[in-house]
């Protein structure tokens, strides 16, 4: 992987996402690509109809290569749902994973905004250029690594702890199945017959 | 039950409570309390003859008090393990266990609580649910009408393992009942006490009623329903059959029951949806299936496990469809009812998937964590300058700080969880948060505010909780103002005062200061680090007369889409309210005071460059804006 000089020329490619008719229902992708493409370190702006299916990731990861990008913009969804998609993304093209920053225009912009789709428009854009801000002092990291004990806890014994712990264990893994009264069971133990199968419930 | 006792790599630990759980993914330490039974498990072989000697009887829980059990005891002949216990509150002390007990020797009133650390790797949280009382709705007589029971009860009363030995018969008489009334959804899908469904009762009421009718083909049978909820494998199935077998479902939610106090019989007040008639019909007793709520202790559970509950008490998920037994915080996951009701082949599901997600940890070596760490910057800090400070460790809720006079702070990296909450705190700016420092902060709010600040209204949200609401509002489509500009740091105790200061100073219209409840906070204490600094900010700014609403404080957890979307409305109409002059008018007014408070930021190293980019940054936006706009 090469090694990354945040002091280098910035050069950030900006994905603007269709999510289908997701966020491409509300405004207009390319149209926030072509604004983005004038802000300052940005060398390549484009929008693209799924970012997260194979072709958008494809088409970063060339990018990255083609354009010797240094940062990268994702204006799609919530980091919650893909921030490790596309961190991975970059990762794969040599790409430090901590100089790739999201703009949320889904769950916070046109899912929010539908009624209101100049409003969206131009928040849409601020969250991009506000991204693009932050990508730009960005610094490579380096995930940290910790040990783990391989020793598992599984708190509550009614069916559903029994059924972790039981599996954690068959698994080979020593685990601790801790219970606050003075069995396990839960409510399972305490049912006449269950269905869906009508035996009984011990 | 049985093989998880007998299972090598299982240590069942019964009669314990969790205290405390520090530390990290792969590295817990967790502290429990294993409750004194007064005897010794590896003495008690579970022969009983205390439990025959002993004289008090109490009532059993398990057999929803409609049995009694003794102080030395078991719940019930089939525990797991099998070892007596001694209920201390109970027990008077006259020792007949002791005797009785013999050579086992297997009683020891000096035993004590034990507490004990474990470490571990992964967490799975299992603590299911709890049954809803029911005497709390008047119009249905629970408590007060011997011949209505709830749901529990019946499953006791109709068990072969039961305190009848699974003959049903009424309280008030001991006989068997000829006419059986079921009453679905007591307390659930009802806005007065729980909105939710609680998903298995439609079919324990099926299910019991088939069972009573092949017992007893004469038991007449009423379910009384709103809906029948039926969705999974065979369960439609199932329901046919219970028609087919001569049960009588009544669409429609009882109103009232009444009782005849000489027979003790009841009177079934309902609307007969499908008839389309009033029905008032006669029965023996009557079983209530009381909603499943959360457990009593769910607060305690979440606060020592550092987790979020979604709304009503159930452990909340990472994400709904992704993530469904993951929890927030990595390496602890939720199995079975905690997270949401579930029936015995969902919670079971559920629990497995858990080994699964906690097996890809505890099959590692290593695991990964974000790096998004604090960092000193040895030559800010006064401490290596001999004065006396230390602000940022306690601020700390992990103590990752380690302060010795005469040396810069150092932050233990494998401690540190990355709230941020010490970098706002310090005052000389001498700390600075990986992937959340002040130059990038800076940048994005400076590209925010670049065009019509006034008309925004700037958000603070924390990744855990507010800015997961503001992903729920948008993916609820609970509209809110297209004003809003947001930005998100790991936790509000992160949000440095120098943020506000610059946020007023670049002419926001509105602040919002907006984070976790305390209880959910992902950062123990964060939360309360952040909501000190907020209400001392608040102060400040009604001292300087800011119309009040244009800073706001709100707490949104990840579950109050409709808040967040509520909460910024209403910022909106506070900016709408001020004359478009009048507010112009306060933020210059403001401007040197903001300006003079937030300079200080200015000096926090890699600040200058973010300076002078946002410069450039704003430059570009407003004369592509200007384009656009003609
Ligand atoms: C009347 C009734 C009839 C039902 N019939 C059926 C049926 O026929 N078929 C079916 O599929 N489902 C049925 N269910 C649903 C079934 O009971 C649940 O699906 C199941 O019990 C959920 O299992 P669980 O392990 O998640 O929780 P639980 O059974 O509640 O077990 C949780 C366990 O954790 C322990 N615990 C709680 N807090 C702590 C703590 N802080 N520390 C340590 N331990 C703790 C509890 O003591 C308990 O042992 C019925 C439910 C009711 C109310
Ligand atoms: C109209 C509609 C709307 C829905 N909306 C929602 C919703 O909003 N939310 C929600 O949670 N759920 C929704 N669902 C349900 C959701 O679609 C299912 O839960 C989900 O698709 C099940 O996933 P699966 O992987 O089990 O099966 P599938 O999605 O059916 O995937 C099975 C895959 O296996 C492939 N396959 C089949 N046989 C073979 C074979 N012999 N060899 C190799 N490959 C094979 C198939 O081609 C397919 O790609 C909806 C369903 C419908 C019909
Ligand atoms: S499962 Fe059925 S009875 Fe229970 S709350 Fe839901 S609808 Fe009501
Ligand atoms: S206060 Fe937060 S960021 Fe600072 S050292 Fe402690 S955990 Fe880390
Ligand atoms: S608060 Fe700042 S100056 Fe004070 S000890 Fe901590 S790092 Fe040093």
């Amino acid at each position: 992987m090469a090694e990354q000089k945040p002091e280098d020329e910035l050069r950030i490619g900006v994905y603007i996402c269709h999510c289908g008719s997701n966020i491409a229902g509300v405004i207009d992708p390319a149209e926030v690509a072509e604004w983005a493409s004038h802000l300052p370190g940005v060398v390549r702006a484009t929008d693209t109809l799924y970012a997260c299916a194979d072709s958008g990731q494809t088409l970063i990861k060339e990018d990255i290569k083609k354009y010797n990008l240094n940062r990268v913009v994702v204006s799609a969804c919530s980091v919650r749902m893909h921030e490790t998609t596309f961190r991975a993304a970059v990762s794969e093209a040599g790409l430090n994973p901590f100089l790739m920053e999201m703009a949320n225009i889904r769950e916070q912009c046109t899912w929010a905004h539908g009624h209101d789709k100049d409003g969206a428009l131009r928040k849409a854009k601020d969250l991009t250029a506000s991204a693009i801000a932050k990508a730009r002092f960005l610094n490579p990291l380096t995930m940290i690594k910790v040990p783990v004990t391989k020793r598992a806890m599984v708190i509550g014994g009614g069916v559903a702890g029994i059924s972790a712990a039981l599996d954690l264990a068959d698994q080979g893994i020593e685990t601790i199945l801790v219970e606050k009264e003075p069995t396990i069971g839960g409510v399972m133990a305490q049912l006449n017959k269950t269905f869906p199968t009508m035996d009984c419930s011990i | 039950m049985v093989d998880a006792a007998r299972h090598p790599k299982i240590d069942v630990r019964t009669y314990t409570n969790v205290e405390r759980v520090e530390g990290y993914v792969g590295n817990f330490k967790v502290q429990l309390r294993e409750k004194a039974r007064h005897v010794l498990a590896d003495r008690c072989n579970g022969c009983g003859e205390c439990s025959k000697a002993c004289p008090i009887e109490v009532p059993n829980y398990f057999e929803m008090n409609l049995a009694p059990r003794k102080a030395a005891y078991v719940p019930m002949s089939q525990s797991v393990p099998l070892r007596y216990t001694i209920d201390e509150e109970a027990c008077i002390h006259c020792y007949k266990c002791v005797d009785a007990c013999g050579a086992l020797e297997a009683i020891d009133f000096s035993q004590e609580d034990k507490v004990v650390w474990e470490d571990i790797g992964s967490i799975v949280v299992a603590t299911g649910f709890n049954h809803f009382d029911p005497s709390v709705i008047p119009e249905y007589g629970y408590g007060r009408y011997p011949n209505v029971i709830t749901a529990m009860e019946m499953e006791r009363l109709n068990n072969s393992a039961g305190p009848t030995t699974g003959n049903l018969i009424r309280p008030s008489d001991q006989k068997n009942p000829q006419r059986l009334a079921i009453i679905n959804c007591v307390g659930s899908r009802d806005k007065r006490f729980n909105p939710w469904c609680s998903n298995f009762c439609c079919m324990y009421a099926i299910k019991n009623a088939v069972l009573l009718k092949q017992m007893n083909p004469e038991l007449e049978i009423s379910i009384y329903y709103m809906d029948i909820r039926t969705p999974s494998k065979g369960y439609e199935e199932f329901y046919d059959r219970a028609r087919s077998m001569g049960i009588r479902f009544i669409q429609g939610r009882p109103s009232l029951i009444t009782e005849d106090p000489q027979t003790k019989n009841l009177f079934v007040h309902s609307e007969d949806v499908v008839l389309g008639k009033i029905s008032e019909l006669e029965y023996d007793m009557v079983m209530l299936n009381q909603a499943a709520v959360p457990q009593p202790d769910v607060d305690t559970v979440s606060s020592v496990l550092n987790i979020t509950q979604s709304p009503g008490g159930w452990f909340m998920e990472y994400h709904p469809k992704l993530r469904p037994v993951d929890s927030p915080t990595d390496g602890i996951f939720l199995a079975g009812a905690c997270q949401g009701l579930k029936d015995i082949p969902s919670s079971v599901s559920s629990g497995l998937a858990t080994a699964s997600r906690a097996g890809r940890i505890l099959h590692s070596d290593e695991w990964e964590i974000e790096p998004i760490i604090a960092q000193v910057w040895e030559d800010r800090c006064v401490m290596a300058q001999g004065k006396v400070c230390g602000v940022c460790s306690r601020a700390c809720p992990y103590g990752a700080i380690v302060i010795e006079e005469g040396k810069a702070a150092s932050v233990t990296v494998a401690k540190c969880h990355g709230c941020g909450g010490c970098v706002a705190e310090c005052p000389h700016n001498a700390i600075t948060q990986m992937h959340f420092t002040d130059a990038q902060v800076l940048a994005q709010m400076r590209a925010l505010l670049a065009d019509r600040p006034e008309e925004k209204i700037f958000a603070f949200r924390c990744h855990w909780c507010s800015y997961g609401g503001a992903d729920l509002a948008g993916t609820s489509h609970f509209d809110y103002s297209a004003n809003e500009r947001g930005i998100r740091v790991m936790c509000s105790a992160r949000m440095d005062p120098d943020f506000i200061y610059e946020a007023f100073r670049l002419g926001a219209g509105a602040v919002l200061y907006s984070g976790c409840h305390p209880q959910d906070c992902h950062y123990i204490t964060g939360q309360r680090v952040g909501a000190t600094r907020a209400d001392r900010l608040q102060k400040l700014f009604e001292k300087l007369e800011m119309t009040s609403g244009r800073f706001r404080i709100e707490w949104i957890s990840a579950a109050e889409g409709d808040k967040y979307s509520r909460v910024i409305n209403e910022m909106q109409k506070v900016i709408d309210n001020i004359p478009h002059d009048q507010l112009m008018a306060e933020i210059e007014r403001l401007r040197p005071e903001m300006e003079k408070r937030a300079r200080r930021m200015y000096e926090t190293p890699g600040v200058d460059k973010a300076l002078v980019y946002s410069d450039e940054m704003v430059q570009a936006i407003t004369a592509k804006e200007v384009k656009s706009g003609a």
